[in-house]
């Protein structure tokens, strides 16, 4: 499983971020859990990236923070989209998609 | 963006509450995941070890979450000034030392700087300063004028105004002196002379300052027969008048005219000003009133005695009003041929009201620059010790993970706030100085008053500050970087060694300190050597229990060089038989009383070749008995007596600077000699006087004749109006003031007494600046030498402490002590030397740009360089004395036990 894992660049790991806010609020294991799920194990987040990221993003004001309660009744600290950050994760989106696109055209064509 | 802010705001001031959140949110993430390991079949204790190695360090994450917090920058500096405090408070000593060091180069600075700011930077107060220019006149290249810049005449005043095309206003004034007289209100006050000057109607168009009350000299006042009106200064109608509103209109006598008061001036405003005017302009010592100058239309050139000042109209360049001026010289030419060869030039009034005061003050800033980069290597020094002193910190903070930028960081940060703290005492200092300069300073020095700590001065204080912070964190700071951490892990806990490069940013330190003091001690005793040669130079009279005084007579009643000279014969007659009295004379200038008139002169027999110099010499009229009164007693011949009269032989006394001149190995005794003009006759030489000193102590007096003023034929110029008097009494002179104006009010009860001061004080007052310079360089020059002693000493014992365990070693083996004493005072004395011979050749290009402050003194004048090199010398040995002697009672034992 180690050896497939990829690094994720950092503006990826934002987008992946938005992209997973984007259904509700979650806290931060969620987010790496969801992630790691979603992409069958492929993407894992470091808990040493994540977190900065998220105090990032938070501080760009397109995620906020709230302290709620876990499924186990524990205190956690709950991201969520802002309205700014629901029009960053569109263009962020868009962004990616016309990369990947390219970046697929080239390598398949050639 | 806001929320960005916000966000920030919020990790600055709520950090602790982030912090604790960040702890919980990271606690919550690391339980969930043992949660999962456990899940998946591991122990406990499987499950923790495995997620703290996926987790990664702890302490790592939150570094970088705070980095994503975006205050890291100053989260640091905020440490840095955390450390610096803890840093400074453990040694308070050494910071306390350090500041005021710091302090006193910026207080000096800032002093000298705020001297400058008022002097030169400040815009003049005339709303149209920076279009203001006077244009001079300047006799022919390399004739006996030299460059001097020359007042105008009637004619070339009157030409300028008909043809120029670059001045909105011009103007042309001249000083006079004004003895008013009358009454104020219903009592009489007694005569008073003052000096003011005679303007045309342009005058104060041209300054663009408009009274306060009342109106200015308008073109209809400017006219022969109207002339009888006056603008008085703000000064003058507060004091002679109680700031009356209804003195406009009024009728005051002035030199016996009566003159009705037009305006009041506001105050502040006394243009010209000596100091705004080149120094062989004789204008008002203090300008208390306007009268219009009124010329007549003439063609006659008349005398040279107008100063003109005119405002450029807007638009007009400076090279404008040169060229302008260009197309005058030829056109005068033109009308008047015997002018050929002189020319004209231009200066705007901003630069001119500088050029006197400029050069003494900056060598003032030079010289407090110097105190300043003295103080800042010492401080450089102190903090390059200490920070090695902080080695084994250092090393450790090194060895935990703070990256090299870091500590250097650190370090610079401990400068800077010394620095501040130095800058803001330093502020205060210069603040204290002020206030003493003010005091005690020379009323000579122009606007020194005025000097004061405003926005600009703060801004340089701020702005040396941080240059000093830099260069003094620049040593440790180096230091720091260069440190090898292993070496210094290896090392220990031995004292020994430092970086490699310490010791010689050390040594560079103090050889460089050495050679600033060096210099600016040199450059302060050249000052003083100067000021001791003015006061040991031959003056050509002898002050004591001299004073003088001056009678100005009103034209309306003496308008008759005759009627003068009578009225001043029975103003002598009369002081001379006052008891205590020794004696009394009268000269139109009396010795240091001002610049004389001179005239070109004609020797019979001599033919001028043509391009050689004209002869020519200063010339006065004097009284029998006035050299006796001044102290400068014939040299041969005889003085002049009261028979030398209008209808006797025409007599003249010549100075000996004259005889050497015009008659070198010969007896001017019974030579004869006449001002250039043929229609006035020749005089016989009966007596050669001294050097009589006219100005000031340093200057050379040129050939001068004295003529008897009842011989006055030329009846125009010498000015006779007012004469100045001598009297030599037997004892103080104080005691006679009141007997002496008794006198002159017998004789006529109308006649002012002006200046009425002794020699001494002139003599005293003449000298003001030069000494408020001397003074000050040789106070920064001890400053120096005070700052450069702590330095060596501080580098010495520093050294010698470092040495230690070496020395212990040498005595041990067997080294004498003296052999160690000496040992220390070879080191200290090989590094002073380095100074001394860098010093010395920096002096001898600096001190060549001093020339223009020295009189009688080479600007590598070998005393004053053997001197304070000597003086430095033993400064040296002085401050590695102490810490010889230290190491030589070193205790071979303790000192290994150190090890």
């Amino acid at each position: 499983m180690a050896n497939e894992r990829i690094d994720l660049p950092q503006g990826t790991l934002d987008l992946l971020i938005l992209r997973t806010l984007s259904l509700g609020p979650q806290h931060g294991w969620a987010i790496s859990e969801r992630v790691q799920q979603v992409s069958s194990e492929v993407l894992q987040i470091q808990q040493g990236s994540l977190y900065p990221a998220l105090h990032r993003l938070e501080r760009r004001g397109w995620i906020k923070a709230k302290w709620g309660t876990s499924e186990n009744n524990r205190r956690a600290k709950y991201y969520d989209l802002t309205a700014s950050g629901k029009k960053q994760l569109v263009v962020e989106t868009d962004s990616w998609l016309k990369l990947t696109a390219a970046v697929t055209q080239i390598l398949e064509s050639i | 963006m806001l929320s960005d802010l916000r966000f920030r705001f919020r990790a600055l001031f709520h950090r602790k509450e982030m912090e604790t959140e960040l702890d919980q949110e990271l606690h919550f993430h690391f339980d969930h995941a043992v949660e999962k390991y456990e899940r998946a079949g591991m122990t406990r204790d499987e499950a923790v070890r495995r997620t703290r190695v996926t987790f990664g360090g702890h302490e790592q994450i939150k570094e970088n979450c705070r980095e994503a917090h975006g205050i890291r920058f100053l989260e640091t500096f905020l440490q840095d000034i955390h450390f610096a405090l803890r840093a400074y408070r453990k040694s308070p000593v050494f910071f306390l030392i350090a500041a005021v060091t710091v302090a006193l180069g910026i207080g000096a600075s800032a002093a000298v700087f705020s001297l400058v700011n008022a002097v030169l930077l400040k815009p003049l107060p005339y709303p149209n300063a920076s279009r203001i220019v006077m244009p001079w006149r300047h006799g022919p290249i390399g004739s006996v004028y030299g460059s001097d810049d020359f007042p105008w005449a009637p004619t070339d005043f009157s030409l300028i105004r008909q043809t120029q095309q670059v001045y909105q206003h011009l103007a042309a004034f001249k000083k006079d002196e004004f003895n008013l007289t009358g009454s104020a209100g219903s009592e009489m006050l007694a005569p008073e002379l003052l000096e003011g000057v005679r303007a045309s109607d342009g005058f104060f168009p041209a300054l663009g300052v408009s009274p306060i009350l009342g109106r200015a000299i308008d073109s209809d006042d400017d006219q022969p027969g109207h002339e009888h009106v006056v603008v008085l200064s703000y000064t003058l109608w507060k004091s002679r008048f109680s700031a009356d509103n209804g003195v406009l209109g009024r009728v005051i006598h002035l030199n016996g005219f009566p003159d009705t008061v037009l305006g009041v001036m506001p105050q502040g405003f006394a243009f010209p000003t000596p100091e705004g005017m080149p120094a062989s302009i004789d204008v008002p010592r203090k300008t208390q009133l306007w009268v219009p100058l009124a010329l007549p239309v003439t063609s006659v050139q008349g005398a040279s005695d107008l100063e003109i000042i005119g405002e450029l109209k807007p638009g007009v360049s400076f090279d404008q009003a040169v060229d302008d001026l260009q197309a005058f010289d030829r056109r005068i030419v033109e009308k008047y041929p015997n002018v050929k060869g002189w020319y004209s030039s231009v200066v705007p009034l901003q630069q001119q009201m500088v050029t006197g005061t400029r050069r003494p003050l900056l060598l003032l800033l030079g010289a407090v620059c110097v105190v300043l980069l003295i103080a800042c290597t010492n401080v450089a020094g102190l903090m390059l010790n200490r920070s090695l002193g902080r080695r084994k910190e250092f090393t450790l903070r090194g060895a935990l993970g703070a990256r090299r930028g870091r500590l250097v960081r650190q370090l610079m940060t401990e400068s800077m706030m010394l620095a501040l703290t130095g800058g803001i005492l330093g502020v205060a200092i210069a603040e204290a100085s002020l206030f003493l300069g003010k005091l005690f300073g020379p009323a000579s020095l122009p606007q020194l008053q005025k000097a004061g700590l405003d926005l600009r001065v703060l801004a340089f204080a701020l702005g040396i500050t941080l240059i000093a912070g830099l260069l003094f964190g620049l040593a440790p700071a180096l230091g720091a970087s260069r440190m090898n951490m292993v070496e210094a892990l290896k090392e220990g806990g031995q004292r020994s060694g430092g970086s490699a490069s310490a010791p010689r940013i050390r040594n560079a330190l103090l050889v460089s300190q050495v050679a600033l003091a060096l210099v600016l001690v040199t450059s302060a005793g050249l000052l003083v050597r100067t000021f001791y040669q003015m006061l040991r130079s031959n003056s050509g009279f002898d002050a004591t229990h001299v004073v003088t005084f001056e009678l100005p007579l009103p034209n309306s009643k003496y308008s008759d060089t005759d009627r003068m000279a009578q009225l001043y014969s029975q103003v002598l007659l009369r002081i001379q038989s006052i008891p205590g009295i020794q004696s009394a004379g009268c000269a139109s200038t009396v010795a240091m009383g001002g610049p004389t008139d001179s005239t070109v002169i004609r020797i019979p027999g001599r033919v001028v070749q043509p391009g050689a110099q004209i002869p020519f010499a200063d010339y006065l009229f004097v009284s029998p008995r006035y050299f006796a009164s001044i102290g400068a007693p014939l040299q041969s011949g005889r003085d002049i007596a009261g028979s030398d009269t209008l209808t006797s032989v025409p007599v003249a006394i010549i100075n000996s600077a004259m005889a050497r001149k015009y008659w070198p190995g010969e007896n001017p005794i019974g030579k004869q000699v006449g001002v250039g003009s043929k229609r006035y006759p020749l005089r016989t030489i009966v007596g050669v006087v001294p050097d009589i000193k006219q100005v000031s102590l340093r200057e050379v007096p040129g050939p001068t004749m004295f003529v008897p003023y009842t011989q006055n034929e030329i009846k125009v110029w010498p000015n006779m109006q007012s004469m100045q008097f001598a009297v030599r009494a037997q004892t103080n002179p104080d005691s006679i003031a009141a007997s002496v104006r008794q006198a002159i009010q017998q004789v006529d009860p109308e006649l002012p007494l002006a200046n009425f001061v002794p020699l001494t004080s002139i003599v005293d007052t003449s000298m003001s600046a030069d000494r408020f310079s001397m003074l000050l360089l040789a106070a920064f020059g001890v400053l120096a030498l005070v700052l450069a002693a702590i330095g060596m000493y501080g580098v010495i014992s520093w050294s010698v402490l470092q040495r230690t365990p070496e020395i212990g070693i040498r005595i041990a083996l067997g080294a004498s002590r003296r052999r160690i004493f000496a040992m220390v005072l070879a080191q200290g004395g090989r590094l002073v030397s380095a100074g001394l011979v860098i010093g010395l050749i920096a002096a001898f290009v600096v001190t060549r740009l001093m020339t223009s402050f020295l009189y009688h003194v080479q600007p590598t004048d070998p005393v004053t360089f053997t001197t304070v090199s000597l003086l430095i010398m033993a400064v040296a040995l002085l401050a590695s004395y102490l810490p010889a002697r230290k190491a030589m009672k070193i205790d071979p034992l303790i000192a290994l036990r150190c090890e």
